[in-house]
């Protein structure tokens, strides 16, 4: 059945629109974090997205009803940025080094707000698409009412 | 596929087999729409009217063939390499659900008739 496959594709990019957005809220949340476990301060984390075919449902297989696969989204990898800190001019903060100079995350709030608010619309559309698929599904139960 | 041939007539394959598109359809934009920001994933589209034509030139009867998705091409990309437009997803999205909920309807009506037929003849 191609429509729960949909709902399942849906549900795959809810969930790394998600990921995406917890990275995004902990780069915010550590913009000004000077100490990390790693050592130095903090590096800024994004997701990135690869497509990936679903496996195919075993009765849909067997039917040999499958077109193509249908393909959802997966986070590869967690890409830690390697931008060099931002020397800030900061004595009296405690990490800053002998003449002064702070290291300090290259987070940029703005750009990283900018995509936030991306990832919350690509958020919605996926639970929009899911919306329709689910209504679709209704109609269909309704035909044996 | 035998029975609506006897009971229902080919109307109902018909509406089946458009109803059978549409789903593929909204399989392939639900995809698309969870890969809008996957950097070189191509849109896929399905060939409605290519899909039905076929359909009836082979005498529009079952097994239904898969139905086949093609990638879009000669649109703007991303720099990603992405072409995943999310407005013209939903507006695929809001379509297609409401022929979807046309053509079921329109089926639900056609086994109503015969159920009707079938009660009728009960007395």
């Amino acid at each position: 059945m191609s429509l729960f496959s949909a709902l399942r594709v849906s549900a795959t990019g809810l969930e790394a629109q998600r990921t995406r957005v917890e990275l995004l809220v902990e780069n915010l949340a550590n913009s000004e974090t000077t100490r990390t476990p790693e050592g130095g301060p903090y590096r800024r984390r994004e997701a990135v997205f690869r497509s990936e075919p679903l496996p195919a449902p075993f009765g849909v297989m067997l039917a040999g009803l499958t077109g193509d696969p249908p393909v959802g989204v997966a986070v590869a990898e967690i890409r830690v940025d390697d931008t060099p800190p931002e020397r800030r001019y900061q004595p009296g903060h405690p990490d800053a080094g002998a003449e002064g100079y702070l290291l300090a995350p290259p987070v940029n709030p703005v750009e990283d707000m900018v995509d936030l608010m991306s990832a919350v619309r690509s958020y919605q559309a996926n639970v929009a698409a899911m919306g329709a698929v689910k209504e679709m599904l209704h109609r269909s139960i309704d035909l044996v009412r | 596929m035998l029975l609506p041939d006897l009971m229902l007539g080919s109307t109902a394959l018909l509406l089946e087999r458009y109803l059978d598109i549409l789903a593929a359809r909204q399989r392939v934009t639900s995809a698309n729409v969870a890969n809008a920001d996957t950097p070189g994933y191509r849109a896929r589209e399905v060939d409605f009217r290519s899909e039905m034509q076929s359909f009836l030139n082979g005498g529009a009867r079952g097994p239904f063939p898969a139905v086949t998705a093609s990638e879009r091409w000669g649109e703007g990309a991303k720099n990603d390499g992405n072409n995943v437009s999310l407005d013209r997803e939903m507006q695929a999205l809001a379509e297609n659900g409401m022929r979807f909920s046309l053509a079921s309807l329109l089926l639900q009506k056609q086994i109503r008739g015969v159920r009707n037929a079938i009660r009728e003849g009960r007395g």
